[in-house]
């Protein structure tokens, strides 16, 4: 609605050339920037979670994942080895190690405090631990006992001593270091390997594809019946299936899982795809009969003529021209079953070889609250086959959305 | 990998059955009502009329089985408990409505639902409306929707997880790792647990109903729009119509069918709203919506079927005038064919 | 068309990258048979029961780290008997577990964190009875023995009760936990009264320090821990007989006593100055993540209220005792109520029934199953023939010593009240507490939740 001052100007005006195109050019541009500012209000979201997903996991947790390129700066303390560690050369005892472990990118900025003695020279404001920006890496210090210590950037340090160490665990002091900019695919590793995001992956696809094949299968029948055949009650078993489109399914959970229970069919796969397909069939139906009633008339009379039965011009008619519309649904029923959460958390169990994709990132919402990494990776596993479905075949989801909504309209 | 094995002899046997269902089923009607003919092949008696009478039946029977015991009979099943006790053995009339109009969460999440379906169906709508107007005028505008329609293909569940990530709260001092805290202290404000904010926080939670709702009003509107006859807006603006008038007096009530298509898809969308809610804040915070709470009296702290039937049955009477609506729609559709 | 030819290719080759890597990975034993201060020979009972090839259900409460210390236990029993366990956990037990029963496919043996819960799912004949054998058992062999039969006899359909439930792994709650370092440095001593603690908690502000790390968040469950909080304080401020009076609701919720104590936890929880991020973090941060704060560079906090269990939660490698460590939850001088320990603990039950279940249930009962869980981290025994030096480390040893020691136990009640209240309206309203409500309506409003149950 950006380009009405525009155009109303144009339009009233068609003789000020001048004026219109100044205005033209301003509406332009505002059509233009506000369409790009909605498309990246809209893709940010999926875009942070993509990147912090990469990110490696110590970084994830203290900066925003804009910051991904940039060195981030943690505080951390560091320790020494302990006391049985020493070595004597020279009448002097040295105690060596790193700080790091193995393959650690991390480099030192700054370190004191703890048992390090303060230089004076640093002030320390509140929500700050006092002596941490005392000394630089590679520079000296001099304990009162006599003994130095010296911490290099890259982690490792030497702490000499004119008498022997003696204390039980390592000493403790403080450290400023930076972390380069990682990107890893260390937290995909780790959903897959700990959290057996792998195992949720299948069992969704276990899920899904019956629970998409099943309903269209059955659905294309009936609504060849409900278009083409003539039966009692017709119109009246049909108008039921629009109005059970609405139903909410949460309605259906309780006696379900009573009637389940006494047929023995929960918490099993059968269980869930003969739900799913359940909960599918009347807007299947629905879709698929737009379609189907959309067919000319005179085909299915040849066909008719030639002496054809209903059952030869569905099979080898009209099943396949109506492939686009099977189509558009399979991907509704896709994404629906795929995304489902409900469904699954009442008719699946949660042991590993039934828990599906969403109600494992349920779990971990929970239980792994705070461990970022864990919940960007699995969530990206968890959308990105039905984005890439979706984006695949977006024309027949547009399609599909446009025969169940605006038919005739 | 033994699992997918299952998975494929389960799709093959499931798939198998149903064709042999079809074909069996039609193959024995073929030979019951078999036309009697003479040896030349010419027919005594032909028993078409009593095979095409059966036939239909072979083709709707599975799907209607299916939706009476997934859909009609738990509907019904559902009323009835609710006006069972918690165990679902004791009549207790009215009982369970009486206590629900009493109990503050109850109210609190009717006052929620409410502010849900006024809320999220109008922004995503318009938001559908102004997007689809702005993408036409522009060459890009078909990647732009792509962009804008993705959320739709991305679970409430992810959607709370990306979200989450977007409201994360910090600590004054510690550096803010959710995008919106970030924005906020850039600015100089102070940073907040935004899901903890009552009535805002409902507020937060709908944004993520909306980004991914408005895509699909996006689509619908677009598609419409192009069903507006361009001489129709000539006509307008050679009478001397601005673009204003033109939007509001030509375009709305063009497409005002499918604007109520695509209001009422969603407002159904938010009636069932409960992923989000349980994922984001469990109705803490006086966030509580139907849905929620109903999943809750269902299954938390040993199960209320009495309650958890009643709040389905009220959300099910929430839906019906929807039901009528688009009964209604599809019969004046039919009566054009 | 094409497209659909790539998708299913791409589908093809990604189904083929997971399944590749799904093979499960062979739970190895923790520790090697034969090896350290176990009853190894527990092992040698369960070795000829027939068992081999069955298979065996078990749901909890636990995932992540705990899933991992569960199923190192687990382990052990698949070694002795050759029974396929299969533990599922949940951050949602209480929900699932419910609905689980009522679809009729329970595992065989539930961990109902809830005694109030279990109790509810025998009433409706969802529990087997495990027997006099076992009751029995527990009240020879578990110090107080008929104080945790009590918690796990519960009324059957029929109304008469039973001994349902086997208690094992207990939990310790009344404990702070603190970082002997931080402590060293600053100078603080470690508080015997609650006065001292609270002279403590000002003591750290006044040095510009934030005294307390406070997380409620717990997903489904959000709230719990600051019922932990309130029945602590209600045993330090009441008598013991009032705080049994107040689980069972012959005291109402919303009488002085509780709305006392609820007040109390609020000058922790709800005084800016004392816990870290303010009063608003405290229902947003999850208790999985709180005690975090006790290990940054600087503290963000020096206290961390928690039960024994969350050391499992602790930054990788940190040694108990000396990383980290804890205090008794010490009780207010001013009263004279000797030193109450608040605990809990995890109900074992038979959900479906089988020999597997049966021999696993036996299977809680022997040292070994409580030795090899000891000798890691998060569990308690008040198993009498379980050998102390399994424990881990003498944190947990101390732990141990304050739960054989204290002058009054007692398990959380919100454990013990009703589902809809120990698992539901306690909860949520803690949380509202927290975000602001007083601690009059809160109150008032539980009480109200449970006469509605009541009817």
């Amino acid at each position: 609605m950006t380009t009405k001052a525009q155009t109303m100007a144009g339009a009233a005006d068609k003789a000020a050339s001048g004026t219109s195109s100044f205005n033209l050019s301003l509406g332009w541009w505002i059509t233009r920037i506000s369409l790009a500012l909605i498309v990246i209000a809209w893709t940010i979201p999926t875009f942070g979670l993509f990147i912090s997903s990469l990110r490696d996991k110590d970084q994830l947790a203290i900066t925003g994942w804009w910051t991904a390129l940039q060195t981030s700066v943690g505080t951390e303390q560091g320790r020494t080895g302990e006391a049985d560690a020493q070595v004597e050369t020279n009448g002097q005892y040295v105690l060596t190690g790193s700080i790091f472990g193995e393959g650690s990118t991390k480099s030192i900025r700054t370190y004191g405090g703890g048992f390090l003695p303060s230089s004076g020279t640093v002030e320390y404001g509140q929500g700050e631990q006092p002596g941490i920006r005392d000394y630089a890496p590679g520079e000296l210090v001099t304990l009162e006992d006599g003994s130095t210590f010296v911490l290099e950037s890259n982690g490792t340090y030497t702490y000499t001593s004119p008498t022997p160490f003696d204390f039980d665990r390592g000493r403790r002091f403080f450290m400023e270091t930076q972390i380069p900019p990682t990107f890893t695919l260390a937290n995909y590793q780790e959903i897959f390997r700990a959290e057996s995001v792998d195992q949720s992956f299948i069992n969704t696809f276990t899920v899904v594809i019956p629970a998409t094949i099943i309903p269209i299968a059955i659905a294309a029948f009936a609504s060849y019946a409900f278009t083409w055949m003539e039966f009692p009650g017709r119109r009246f078993l049909f108008y039921i299936v629009v109005a059970l489109i609405v139903v909410p399914l949460q309605m259906a959970l309780i006696p379900l899982l009573r009637l389940y229970n006494t047929v023995g069919l929960s918490k099993g796969y059968p269980g869930i795809w003969l739900a799913h397909t359940g909960f599918g069939l009347p807007l299947a139906i629905y879709l698929l009969r737009n379609y189907i009633g959309s067919l000319p008339r005179e085909l299915i009379e040849s066909a008719k003529i030639d002496g054809a039965s209903h059952f030869q011009i569905f099979t080898r008619l009209v099943l396949p021209l109506s492939v686009p519309a099977l189509a558009s649904f399979a991907i509704f029923q896709f994404l629906w079953v795929w995304n489902d959460l409900l469904v699954a958390l009442v008719f699946l169990g949660k042991t590993p070889d039934q828990i599906v994709l969403t109600s494992k990132l349920r779990e971990l919402l929970g239980s792994r609250a705070d461990n970022w990494e864990i919940l960007t990776s699995s969530a990206f596993v968890s959308i990105i086959v039905p984005v890439l479905v979706f984006f695949a075949l977006q024309r027949y989801f547009v399609r599909g959305l446009l025969a169940g909504s605006v038919k005739g309209g | 990998m033994q699992q997918i094995l299952s998975g494929v002899y389960a799709i093959i046997i499931g798939v198998g059955a149903m064709v042999l269902f079809y074909f069996g089923t039609n193959w024995v009607l073929d030979k019951a009502f078999a036309d009697e003919m003479t040896a030349d092949r010419r027919m005594i008696k032909s028993r078409e009329k009593i095979r095409e009478s059966i036939r239909p039946w072979i083709f709707v029977l599975p799907a209607l089985l299916l939706l009476l015991l997934y859909l009609v009979y738990p509907a019904i099943q559902t009323f009835i408990l609710s006006f069972f006790n918690a165990t679902g053995n004791e009549f207790v009339g009215l009982h369970n409505y009486e206590w629900a109009i009493n109990d503050g969460e109850f109210l609190q999440s009717i006052g929620n639902n409410i502010l849900w379906l006024l809320i999220v169906p109008f922004v995503s709508t318009a938001l559908g409306l102004v997007i689809a107007v702005l993408a036409d005028r522009v060459r890009w505008g078909t990647l732009a929707k792509s962009m804008i329609f993705m959320p739709m293909a991305i679970s409430f569940v992810g959607a709370s997880v990306i979200w989450k990530f977007i409201y994360d709260y910090r600590p004054e001092g510690q550096a803010q790792i959710g995008v919106l805290n970030a924005l906020v202290t850039s600015l100089g404000g102070q940073p907040q647990a935004w899901l903890t904010i009552p009535f805002w926080n409902n507020i937060f939670l709908m944004i993520i109903l909306i980004w991914i709702q408005t895509g699909f009003a996006m689509v619908l509107m677009s598609a419409a729009l192009r069903g507006v006859p361009e001489e129709t807006l000539e006509a307008a603006r050679i009478d001397g119509a601005n673009e204003v008038q033109i939007f509001f007096n030509i375009m709305i009530p063009q497409i005002i069918g499918t604007i109520l298509v695509v209001w009422t898809t969603i407002t159904i969308v938010v009636l069932k709203v409960f992923d989000i809610v349980l994922a984001m804040t469990n109705g803490q915070w006086d966030t509580e919506v139907l849905a929620n709470l109903m999943y809750d009296w269902m299954f938390r702290g040993g199960g209320d079927f009495g309650r958890g039937s009643m709040l389905a049955t009220v959300i099910m009477i929430a839906v019906i005038p929807i039901m009528i609506w688009n009964i209604r729609r599809f019969r004046a559709e039919e009566a054009q064919r | 068309m094409k497209k659909f030819a790539m998708l299913a290719l791409l589908m093809a080759a990604m189904l083929a990258v997971f399944g590749a890597s799904a093979v499960a990975a062979q739970d190895d034993l923790v520790f090697p048979v034969g090896e350290g201060p176990f009853h190894w020979e527990n092992l040698e009972e369960f070795q000829d029961m027939g068992l081999s090839g069955q298979t065996l259900t078990v749901f909890g409460p636990w995932v992540g780290n705990d899933q991992v210390l569960v199923e190192s236990m687990l382990a052990y029993f698949e070694y002795a008997t050759g029974v396929d366990v299969v533990y599922a956990g949940s951050d949602s037990f209480e929900q699932q577990i419910v609905i689980d029963l009522q679809a009729g496919s329970p595992s065989n043996v539930a961990a109902f964190p809830q005694p109030g819960l279990a109790a509810n799912m025998a009433a409706q004949g969802f529990l087997a009875p495990l027997g006099d054998e076992m009751r029995q058992f527990t009240l020879d062999n578990y110090a107080a023995g008929q104080s945790w039969v009590d918690l796990g006899t519960y009324a059957g359909p029929d109304g008469a009760d039973d001994y349902f439930g086997f208690l094992y792994k207990i939990d310790l709650k009344s404990i702070v936990w603190y970082v002997p370092e931080n402590f060293e440095d600053a100078g603080y001593e470690v508080p015997a009264t609650m006065e001292d603690l609270m002279a403590l908690s000002d003591q750290i502000v006044a040095d510009g320090g934030t005294p307390w790390c406070i997380g409620l968040g717990s997903g489904d469950a959000t709230g719990w821990p600051a019922t932990d909080w309130v029945e602590d304080i209600m045993l330090r401020t009441q008598p013991p007989e009032v705080y049994d009076a107040w689980v069972s609701n012959e005291l109402p919720f919303n009488s002085p006593e509780v709305v006392n104590a609820i007040d109390i936890f609020g000058q922790f929880a709800k005084n800016d100055a004392w816990v870290n991020g303010g009063a608003v973090a405290v229902a947003s941060t999850d208790f999985r993540d709180s005690p975090q704060g006790l290990f940054t560079v600087p503290p963000q906090c020096y206290l961390h209220r928690q039960a024994s269990f969350i050391s499992s939660f602790f930054p990788e490698g940190t040694e108990l005792g000396t990383d980290a460590d804890f205090f008794y939850f010490p009780p207010f001088a001013g009263q004279d109520l000797g030193n109450p320990v608040l605990g809990a603990g995890t109900v074992w039950t038979i959900t479906d029934d089988s020999d597997a279940a049966r021999a696993f249930i036996k299977w809680l009962t022997t040292p070994l199953a409580h030795e090899v869980w000891m000798a890691q981290s998060g569990l308690l025994s008040p198993h009498k023939g379980v050998n102390l030096d399994a424990y881990a480390n003498d944190t947990l040893r101390k732990q141990g010593e304050i739960l054989l020691n204290a002058t009054t136990f007692r398990f959380d009640g919100s454990d013990l009240m009703p589902g809809a209240i120990g698992a539901g309206a306690f909860w949520t309203g803690m949380v509202d507490y927290v975000s602001g409500a007083s601690a009059q309506d809160v109150a008032d409003e539980i009480q109200a939740a449970w006469d509605a149950i009541k009817e």
